[in-house]
């Protein structure tokens, strides 16, 4: 099994050298949200408290590495720690405040929002990050700067991240912090009977997953060069990165990945095919039918259910 | 600081606080008895204020009348999403269900783009421009009556909840679903029954604020958004919670952004939102939360 | 109405291009014309839907007008093929779409509107070597920081050029115009209180108006200026304050729907005003505003974009835009109409698709058949801008918006201070 995994790397490692530049654009988008969806998943998935901030530590991660750079002639490539430090800063924040009082459920997920929204309302009123215009970043294609002259390191870049945190979930998985989660998101009561002590192991999962997400940040900062607090701190984002590894599957390794690759190419051929004319709106009709869906008939998201079904084909 | 601009910004809080009250309560509603977040909560709000268009542009009816209409159409479609939808779910984890919710929100948002366009609208209403000044404080007829309508609806609900059969049918259903299985109810129907109340006095709500608040179909996010705060701050599943908790949540909105700059006022509905979630999660008049 | 419904012929075999050009391979042209294609990228869903359906229409109805005029005619009668493409106003969005629309074979793009967006697509445009001409947005760094890149040599090329008028020039020509219009009123007000909606274009245009007036130094000064969160819901508390700032003049930056919640508020709390003149917003002049807020929109005067009323053109392109769409033309598909004109002036005169070919074309552009409102004709300055871009002022009289200043392109006497109710 492990042979077709190699080989399934090594086909997008060369894939760059067919497709075309916006082909690459839309796999950039794929990558990178399965690195999204994937951070989001020890928490969201493994960990099991569902977040929907996250795109606070994008946003941090983004503006930290946009203002250093311009401010401080900080290359984005250390600009890049820094914002994920200060992203997992945040995390362990928000985990304080959520675990030690105990917060659960929709209860978390609201606290969560909660400082997005605070982040993005501040972040918008402040000079420094440009405020309500946006922070913007001067194209010049100069790879000290974290920018290039063509889609494809940015292709190569997102395809290493997704693979990072990827790789790091799946070290977690088999080591003794994935069982701790796992017995954490199953019964957290019956975890805490046997020893665990959950809140640390939450505390963890946050801050880690809070740091990869800023990381992801300075990457979206220098591949669109151009930010807006409403859109990389807003709601929709966060439910962005959210959707693909519950649509793929929570919790489990590849979810993240099976759900980036499901849903980016159909909101973009959705997006080629029924956004012009009169029609306009009715593909992100059809992509709310779709998520309609997916939960309808695959509640437990898409992963768990190829799983099933290969486990129906008779072994040889 | 000018005391007739604290004033002001008082009364004019509170009154808009009935209308956040009626959404509240609805999405309380909705969570106390079927368990479900309605993250299409704002987004059937908008409906309701799309109605209202409808109804005064093709039937000239005012929206302080329409809103009626409005409500019982919103009661059809929320009890048809619990129906169909919900329903099916009922068991899935809870991020599957904000999942479905967010589908049912992106769907209801871009019909009503491709139905009625992307421009703000208003409803047309004589109410919309009369004024009663109390000496140095005006007051802006059209948020009076919506606060009294709002106020009424609420009562009415709790009359409704309490005293009726069917109410105290959804309330045994709320508090202990397996019990009301056990004496019969048919538990399915009444969260029918209840997401389609909820979806009323939100649609309801729309209607009411469409004479004076622009609307368009993305307006619908921030509704939602602010009716969870709402919710929490006031109590899940409590509907003097829901009603207390939008009043305070507008007043303060509204002295925020007295004090502090408008662009901030949002500043101060989440930090109160944290702090209750930290320290009351119950909310303010809530019950103490069983998970 | 004309739909841009995709023909199933048109369908398929864009799907078999569109497959061909997904494995890469080159598109083959048609045998028979020569297709050359536009890419226009507008957030035509989302938020900023209204504007952008608007510029898609004055895009479609351009390349149709071009078309029937024999398309561009220095390469054998080529036609002009639109491609639109939608942002959803969100910029990452922009930035996919637009490298479609390249694969697609777009050779020039126009967009986008919102600052952010166009600010995504410029990375695009530069790395693919395509000329983005954009039709609307202001802030002055999509322009800037390319012209800055390439003189510091980081880029070799620019290919970001601009038609619409910079958020500098907005607040230069509104403090002008406003110091002329109470020149020829014979009116002096005072005290002016600034408001803007806090958002990406409010902001800038606030600021750069704030700077202006410093700078003219004119008979009024700027006594406060109060920001307001663009989803208000309610604005009766910034009003109150207006109210209670006694300012003879009051400049709004607004978005459509604040807009309605200003107004109306204005209207209730009586707030007594010599007028309202805004440096430039959105929601000031627009048919559906104006059905919505009556005559409390009447004498409001804004410096702003416009179409140049008294040419010929306009009045065709109106016709048009209202056959197609019941609304009468404004601002917004004139600068897209605009764009694509510049476009085919550009390809007639580089009689090639090669970047190189077009950029310089576009350097050397001096178009003079613009419908939009122009200091002179389309010349693009070192920034990329367009040197003779402009506002004029426009009031609304009679519940309809009419050009009162400058004189050369006025249909009406401008009228301040407003008369008392």
């Amino acid at each position: 099994m492990k042979w077709a995994w190699l080989a399934v790397v090594a086909l997008l490692l060369v894939l760059p050298a067919f497709l075309s530049s916006y082909v690459l654009s839309v796999f950039i988008l794929i990558f990178f949200y399965a690195f999204l969806g994937q951070t989001w998943n020890l928490v969201g998935g493994y960990a099991g408290q569902l977040s929907l901030g996250h795109a606070a530590f994008l946003g941090i991660g983004a503006y930290t590495a946009a203002i250093l750079a311009r401010d401080a002639g900080i290359t984005p490539w250390a600009g890049l720690f820094v914002g994920a430090a200060l992203a997992a800063t945040l995390g362990a924040v928000i985990g304080y405040l959520g675990f030690r009082f105990g917060l659960r459920g929709f209860y978390f997920a609201l606290l969560t929002v909660a400082f997005a929204e605070i982040a993005r309302i501040v972040v918008a009123n402040l000079e420094t990050t440009g405020g309500a215009l946006g922070f913007y970043i001067t194209f010049t294609g100069d790879p000290r700067e974290f920018q290039f002259p063509d889609n494809r390191p940015h292709y190569y870049i997102a395809l290493a991240l997704m693979l990072l945190a990827t790789g790091i979930m799946a070290w977690i998985e088999r080591c003794r912090f994935g069982v701790y989660l796992a017995a954490i998101r199953e019964d957290e009561g019956a975890g805490e009977a046997l020893g665990v002590n959950s809140f640390k192991y939450k505390m963890l999962a946050i801050v880690v997953s809070a740091f990869l997400t800023g990381m992801g940040g300075t990457f979206y900062a220098f591949y669109y060069l151009s930010l807006q607090p409403n859109t990389v701190f807003g709601i929709p984002l966060s439910v962005d990165i959210v959707i693909r590894p519950i649509v793929g599957g929570a919790g489990t390794l590849l979810g993240p990945i099976l759900g980036s690759f499901l849903l980016t190419p159909l909101a973009e051929l959705s997006r080629a095919y029924f956004a012009t004319g009169r029609w306009t709106g009715v593909h992100l009709i059809a992509y709310g039918a779709l998520l309609i869906g997916v939960v309808l008939f695959l509640p437990h998201g898409l992963y768990p259910y190829l799983r099933r079904l290969v486990a129906w084909r008779p072994k040889d | 600081m000018d005391p007739t601009l604290v004033g002001q910004a008082l009364l004019n809080g509170l009154l808009f606080g009935g209308v956040y009250s009626l959404m509240a309560v609805g999405l309380s509603l909705i969570f106390g008895v079927t368990r479900v977040v309605n993250f299409a909560h704002g987004d059937m709000m908008v409906w309701g204020m799309y109605l209202a268009l409808v109804l005064a542009e093709r039937a000239g009816l005012d929206p302080y009348l329409g809103f009626v209409v409005c409500a019982a159409v919103l009661f059809l479609l929320g009890a048809f999403v619990q129906r169909t939808l919900v329903q099916r779910i009922v068991e899935a984890p809870h991020a599957m269900q904000i999942l479905l919710m967010l589908g049912v929100a992106l769907v209801l948002e871009n019909v009503a783009l491709v139905l009625f366009g992307p421009d703000p609208q208003r409803v047309p209403s004589p109410l919309t421009m009369a004024t009663l000044w109390l000496g140095p404080l005006f007051v802006d007829v059209a948020r009076l009556v919506t606060f009294g309508v709002a106020v009424l609806l609420t009562i009415s609900l709790y009359v409704f909840l309490f005293r009726t059969m069917l109410g105290k049918m959804i309330r045994a259903a709320a508090d202990n679903p397996f019990g009301a299985r056990v004496i019969g109810t048919d538990v399915h129907r009444v969260y029918v029954v209840a997401f389609g109340i909820g979806a009323a006095c939100v649609g309801a709500a729309g209607a009411l604020v469409s004479a004076f608040l622009p609307f368009q179909p993305a307006s619908g996010l921030s509704a939602s958004v602010t009716s969870f705060n709402i919710v929490i701050i006031g109590g899940m599943g409590s509907l003097t919670g829901a009603f207390f908790g939008g009043l305070l949540v507008a007043v303060a909105e509204s002295l925020g952004a007295v004090f502090l700059a408008p662009s901030l006022k949002e500043i101060v509905s989440f930090s109160l939102l944290i702090l209750i979630l930290l320290f009351r999660p119950a909310g303010l008049f809530g019950r103490r939360a069983t998970t | 109405m004309t739909t841009s419904r995709v023909s199933r012929r048109a369908f398929l075999r864009t799907a078999a291009m569109a497959g061909a050009s997904v494995a890469g391979f080159p598109v083959p042209l048609r045998a028979q014309a020569k297709l050359i294609k536009l890419g226009a990228i507008h957030p035509v869903t989302g938020p900023l839907a209204e504007v952008g359906q608007l510029q898609r229409l004055g895009a479609q109805i351009a390349v149709d007008t071009i078309n029937a005029a024999g398309g561009i005619t220095s390469m054998g009668g080529a036609t002009l093929s639109l491609l639109p493409g939608d942002t959803e106003t969100k910029a990452d969005v922009a930035r996919t779409v637009a490298e479609r629309l390249i694969n697609d074979g777009a050779v020039m793009i126009t967009g986008a509107f919102h600052s952010g967006h166009t600010m995504a697509i410029v990375p695009v445009a530069q790395q693919r070597r395509v000329p983005f001409i954009v039709d609307i947005s202001a802030a002055d760094v999509i322009t800037a920081n390319v012209a800055k890149s390439v003189k510091e040599g980081k880029q070799k090329t620019q290919y970001v050029y601009r038609i619409f008028p910079t958020t500098t020039t907005f607040g230069r020509l509104a403090v002008k115009y406003m110091t002329e219009i109470f020149r020829e009123t014979k009116a002096s007000p005072k005290r002016v209180v600034v408001m803007f909606t806090n958002d990406a274009f409010g902001k800038p245009q606030s600021e750069s108006f704030v700077k202006a007036v410093k700078a003219a130094n004119p008979g009024f000064e700027i006594v406060e200026v109060i920001p307001y969160p663009e989803d208000a819901k309610d604005l009766s508390t910034e009003v109150s304050r207006v109210k209670a700032l006694k300012p003879d003049v009051l400049s709004p930056i607004t978005r459509p729907a604040t807009a309605i919640l200003l107004f109306q508020e204005l209207a209730r709390q009586r707030v007594d005003l010599m007028g309202v003149f805004s440096p430039g917003a959105p929601g000031l002049y627009e048919p559906r505003q104006l059905e919505i807020l009556k005559e409390n929109l009447e004498y409001v005067l804004s410096s702003t974009v416009w179409q140049n009323v008294k040419s010929p053109q306009t009045q065709k392109v109106d016709a048009e835009h209202v056959k197609r769409s019941g609304k009468h033309l404004d601002a917004n598909a004139t600068y897209t109409y605009d764009a694509i004109r510049v476009m085919a002036d550009v390809l007639e005169r580089a009689r090639s698709t090669d970047p190189d070919a077009l950029v310089d074309a576009i350097r050397k552009t001096n178009f003079t058949g613009g419908i939009q409102v122009l200091s002179g004709p389309i010349r693009f300055n070192e920034t990329g801008d367009n040197e003779h871009a402009a506002t004029a002022v426009i009031q609304i009289l009679k519940n309809k918006p009419l050009v009162v200043w400058p004189r050369d392109v006025a249909q009406a006497r401008a009228i301040f201070p407003r008369p008392k109710v």
